[in-house]
């Protein structure tokens, strides 16, 4: 098996310009398969965020949002059949259903006249139904602008501490040598080994003794102070730089910040913008720290405000997923945006060929 | 090496420590002296948290504000999933809202040992309870405490699709509560003849394939274990444990049969949906019935508050069938606001829970949130709202349901709640995925479950 | 007092203060937010709390629970002997998932990221599809998945009858044999998040490392087995300590997919779920608590373990000696 796949990769590898289109061509073809399978759950999520509640209920499993046709008679909603009778096909009302798959037809404009068909041979008439107005329902049911005000604040705030302390803290635990270091940063990585459910309750008491509780402050001052997924993350791509770049920069008498703001962040600028994008869906998306320290609603997050559509006994699903849909936007662009500083990659390795 | 490693946690220590206290000294400052008394309500144990009710409860404090010059009312909505832990840190904090609510039964099982008994305040005021139903008077009562007045009543019935019976040529179940013929036997017939394969065939059928049952007879939903189990009439009902809570009572022989029942009905007759058919038609509307799923429904009156809308075919409401033995139990759920017993300000809340519930506004509380005002003088206004909202269903059948209702409840609190809950809701899962399930070995072990965690409360841990 | 005389510290020992002063950020933040509420659940974890009583000490009990009626249980192998069943069954169901998810996402994840490493048309619309997943807020895409897994409604099992040809499709989260591996399933949709960080990884590699190797003949599986594998090792063992804590600690997904239950008979009570049980369903946080630490306790001696082995087949481009 494995001399298979290493033959693959060095028939592929000699890049003559056919292997390459082909190879090119097969990456493709895969990439297009797997983008089907991630975009299943998508699709049927933007389709459930166009549909009502009453065809989420009784039609969940189409893309396209629709209802059946139907006519008034007698004070009573009945759909409309495309019937077919002696070759001739009519629209008419179904206006009770029989056992053994019978059911009895009347045609609209005469009522009185009862047919009683097959209800197999009919097929029932369906019409396009979007719901547009799910979103700005979604958008009305909550102070959007104001959760989306907070939210941003929230994110992008909590963003600049975190990359601003982190990368401080990662140059810290991979530049330097010192006796306690590996020590303390096997510390620093403990402290998200203890789940978070049982640190809640003494945090909250501790924030709300601070006079925090009910202000964004508990979801941003804490940012600034590092944390151990991140710092981990600048960690691992700061050790891949080599020293010598560090060495150059000190022999010209840089000191140890100006090493890190000159050598070491470009250099990492694909490990900084991947921490960035993750702390931003991390906020972006965070409801449950939101909603037990944010008490009053004018505070809330859009992610909490999305919460409050799942109710007790009235679950909204077309306005969760409208929510959810227009809350992939901004990460979306973001991700799609910075791409281009990310890929830019690094030429140099500083080893001396 | 080791010492400075501890002499350096110490200090931690008492750093976070002095942090804290300096934190706590600052907080009283913060605290104006206010002229009205707050009164927080908690929404978000029950039902309340809807955007729609959000609007409804806020228009509802400023009526209550309009009208008090001493006490501010307002509204905390924390939604549904999360509302136990921000209660609880609320609580642990020394900050409990005044009033917590509306919910249900179990919400006042799990925290029992925390609500203040407002029968002092009931007695000082001497205020007139003899309005309310008796039923809701009783069912959040226990000897040491009296959670609080009676706000709404959800009553229990069967939903039935009249599309779907017609379609089987099935006569539709009776709505005369005395008429005994509409019995578990009379239940079972009607919902195998109403249960649908793929091709149409009904479990009577022989080419009849259980896999692809596209519409059930029959389905109890959105309940726990003792919710399925109370209708068969054990001797404490509702409660899986003797009066004294010492012995457990789980394999009664009334619950053994209605467990076996369902499995019957799940795997053998076909008739009621099992897991997997359950989330099916739960999936993510949360609606068997509206989904045209199940052709009858047994629910509560909370389903109409949004179900009812723009159903796609004709329906009914008829009572819950007579039992094995020939009785009939109807679960109920009663709705109020209870207070916390370590809340501030709890004269003016309790202000607030007796304004909530006269009758001048119980009405409009209860349209909010779906539920029968618990009042009998309110009955007339209430069904007024409900046939120009719901026309065309039997109203009798949810009034006289009352009369029937299931005590000891079937939330009633029993020691260590949660835990002895989640056994029996264990047992449930097997019976509604295993097919091989021995249903009476399997409501034994469950005793045996049951009896192993209160004895373990009994003995403090 | 060596403050006073600067210029009498060794270069070692400045070496050393500069370490401590950028770490200062985090010391300060692990002081006042983190070390107390942590010492406070060890408390806890000593004492018998339900949240709104004060906490009563009850020394070891919470642990004698855990650990009681091992004996008695490798005698008769009945499970029912242990203190605490329900414990040993959770970290069971933990271990088993994160015996399957861990593995696989490390993998599709990386695989993904040199797929999306290659310069084929229009590789920042695939990426940002692939990536997809990993925006979307969980809760609406657990409920998804709970219909698409449906057995009865889904959109899967019919796919995998008519199209792969499988007879007897699995019940998956309605299964008790299948809901881990649904939930599996579940977890490697979202490979996106680990795909970006080893992407992150490939575009630092320099490419006159992929130039030397060119000059020296090396076709492609020896590029990427002596440039590209050494160089996403620090990726890779990142992926691997984080990817550990957080399988662990498997919580969300499964609580919305099985509204907090672990159903179907408790085949999918997660350490975390059952913890949550206790911690918010049952009012023991003392509880809660102790099977916190007991889980803090296997994850750090499990990360100092993975650390130890990495001098073995980590490779720091930029890795310190010692002196």
């Amino acid at each position: 098996m494995m001399k298979k796949i290493t033959g693959l990769f060095a028939w592929l590898g000699r890049s003559t310009r056919g292997h390459d289109f082909l190879f090119k061509g097969i990456t493709t073809l895969i990439l297009a398969a797997g983008s089907v399978v991630i975009m299943i759950p998508l699709a049927f999520m933007i389709s459930t965020s166009l549909k009502d509640p009453a065809q989420i209920r009784s039609d969940a499993n189409t893309l396209i949002p629709r209802k059946p046709v139907t006519v008034e008679l007698n004070g009573e909603r009945n759909p409309i059949y495309d019937v077919t009778m002696d070759g001739v096909s009519k629209n008419m009302a179904m206006i009770r259903k029989l056992p053994d798959g019978m059911a009895q037809f009347v045609d609209p404009s005469s009522p009185d006249e009862v047919l009683e068909l097959s209800l197999k041979d009919q097929t029932a008439l369906y019409r396009l139904d979007i719901h547009w107005e799910n979103y700005p329902e979604a958008l009305t049911a909550m102070p959007f602008f104001r959760y989306l005000g907070n939210t941003l604040i929230v994110t992008f705030v909590g963003m600049f501490g975190m990359l601003f302390s982190s990368s401080l803290v990662a140059y810290g635990f991979s530049r330097f040598r010192a006796k306690w270091l590996n020590t303390l940063f096997l510390i620093l990585l403990s402290t998200i080994m203890l789940p978070s459910q049982v640190r809640l309750i003494p945090l909250y008491i501790f924030f709300q003794n601070l006079g925090w509780v009910n202000s964004l402050l508990p979801l941003i001052v804490p940012q600034f102070f590092a944390n151990a997924y991140d710092v981990f993350l600048l960690r691992q791509f700061f050790m891949t730089i080599p020293l010598e770049l560090d060495d150059a920069a000190k022999i010209d008498g840089a000191n140890p910040l100006q090493v890190l703001l000159y050598i070491i962040l470009p250099q990492a600028r694909p490990a900084l913008i991947a921490v960035g994008i993750f702390h931003f869906l991390y906020a972006w998306n965070d409801f449950y720290e939101p909603l037990i320290f944010l008490h009053s609603r004018e505070n809330w997050t859009l992610a909490v405000g999305l919460q409050t559509f799942d109710a007790l006994y009235t679950i909204n699903t077309h306005l969760i997923m409208a929510v959810s849909v227009l809350m992939i936007v901004p990460p979306i662009l973001l991700f799609f945006f910075s791409q281009k500083v990310f890929t830019q990659g690094v030429v140099f390795s500083g080893i001396k060929g | 090496m080791k010492k400075k490693l501890f002499k350096l946690l110490g200090m931690l220590v008492l750093a976070s420590v002095l942090m804290s206290a300096c934190g706590a000294g600052a907080a009283p400052a913060t605290q104006a002296p206010a002229e009205k008394a707050k009164v927080v309500i908690f929404v978000g144990f029950g039902t309340g948290t809807d955007p729609d009710q959000v609007t409804a409860q806020d228009a509802l404090a400023r009526k209550f504000n309009d009208s008090h010059d001493n006490i501010e009312m307002e509204f905390l909505i924390v939604p549904t999933e999360e509302a136990t832990e921000r209660y609880l840190a609320m609580v642990a904090g020394g900050n409990a809202p005044q009033l917590v609510g509306p919910h249900g039964t179990s919400t006042i099982a799990k925290f029992k040992e925390q609500w203040e008994d407002v029968t002092s305040y009931i007695e000082k005021d001497s205020y007139d309870m003899s309005d309310f139903y008796g039923p809701a008077t009783t069912i959040n009562k226990y000897p040491d405490l009296d959670a609080g007045l009676p706000l709404g009543l959800y009553p229990s019935f069967i939903f039935y699709n009249k599309d779907a019976f017609d379609a089987a040529g099935v006569d539709y179940p009776t709505h005369d509560y005395a008429d005994t013929s509409w019995n578990i036997e009379a239940l079972r017939e009607k919902a195998m003849q109403l249960t649908l394969d793929a091709n149409d065939n009904t479990p009577n059928d022989a080419e009849f394939d259980p896999a692809t049952i596209k519409q059930w007879g029959y389905a109890d939903t959105w309940t726990d274990m003792r919710g399925q189990m109370t209708m068969f009439g054990a001797p404490t009902e509702g409660r899986p444990t003797s009066d004294d809570y010492k012995t457990a009572q789980v394999n009664s022989p009334e619950w053994i049969f209605g467990a076996q029942w369902l499995h019957d009905g799940i795997f053998k007759d076909h008739f009621i949906p099992d897991a997997a058919g359950q989330s099916a038609i739960d999936a993510d509307t949360g609606d068997p019935f509206g989904g045209g799923h199940v052709a009858m429904w047994y629910s509560h009156t909370w389903y109409m508050s949004e179900g009812l809308n723009e159903l796609p075919f004709k329906y009914d409401i008829a009572p819950l069938f007579y039992n094995q033995d020939g009785e009939r139990i109807s679960r109920i759920h009663a709705d109020l606001f209870t207070m916390p017993k370590t809340a501030r300000n709890k004269d003016a809340a309790w202000e607030v829970m007796k304004w909530l519930v006269a009758p001048e506004q119980i009405v409009d509380v209860c349209k909010i949130y779906g539920c029968l005002p618990a009042r009998q003088s309110s009955q007339g206004a209430y069904l007024t709202y409900m046939k120009e909202r719901y026309p065309g269903i039997d109203y009798d059948v949810i009034f006289t349901a009352i009369d029937y209702l299931d005590s000891p409840h079937h939330e009633s609190w029993v020691p260590d709640w949660g835990r002895v809950n989640d056994a029996l809701n264990n047992t449930q899962s097997t019976i509604y995925t295993d097919p091989n399930a021995d249903v009476k070995a399997l409501m034994n072990i469950a005793n045996e479950d049951v009896q192993k965690i209160i004895d373990e409360y009994a003995g403090g841990k | 007092m060596t403050l006073f005389k600067p210029q009498k510290i060794s270069l070692a020992r400045r070496e050393e203060l500069a370490g401590y002063a950028f770490i200062i950020p985090w010391i300060i933040g692990f002081i006042i937010f983190t070390i107390g509420p942590m010492l406070s659940s060890l408390y806890f974890s000593f004492t018998d709390y339900n949240i709104i009583d004060p906490p009563r000490w009850v020394g070891l009990a919470n642990y004698a629970r855990v650990f009681s009626g091992i004996p008695e249980f490798i005698q008769t192998g009945d499970p029912r002997q242990l203190g605490d069943p329900l414990f040993w069954k959770s970290l069971q169901v933990t271990l088993y998932f994160a015996c399957l998810a861990l593995p696989l996402n490390l993998i599709f994840s990386f695989l993904l990221a040199v797929l999306l490493n290659q310069k084929v048309p229009g590789v920042n619309i695939w990426r940002t599809i692939f990536f997809l997943p990993s925006i979307i807020a969980g809760v609406a895409v657990t409920l998804l998945w709970v219909r698409i897994l449906n057995p009865r409604m889904g959109i899967l099992n019919p796919f995998l009858q008519n199209v792969l040809g499988i007879q007897n499709p699995p019940g998956w989260l309605q299964d008790p044999n299948w809901a881990v591996p649904a939930l599996v399933i579940m977890s490697l949709w979202g490979v996106g998040g680990s795909m970006i960080i080893y992407l992150a990884g490939l575009q630092g590699i320099p490419t006159d490392l992929y130039d030397a190797a060119k000059v020296d003949g090396a076709n492609a599986w020896h590029r990427f087995w002596n440039v590209t594998f050494p160089m996403m090792t620090p990726v890779l063992f990142y992926n691997l300590v984080l990817g550990m804590i957080s399988t662990f600690q498997y919580f969300t997904e499964v609580y919305v997919a099985t509204q907090g239950t672990g159903n179907p008979q408790r085949a999918t009570l997660f350490y975390n779920l059952y913890l949550y049980q206790n911690a918010f369903r049952y009012f023991d946080m003392g509880y809660a608590s102790t099977m916190a630490w007991i889980l803090f306790i296997i994850a750090l001696l499990l990360t100092a373990l993975i650390f130890r082995s990495s001098g073995a087949w980590v490779y720091y481009e930029g890795q310190l000696r010692g002196r």
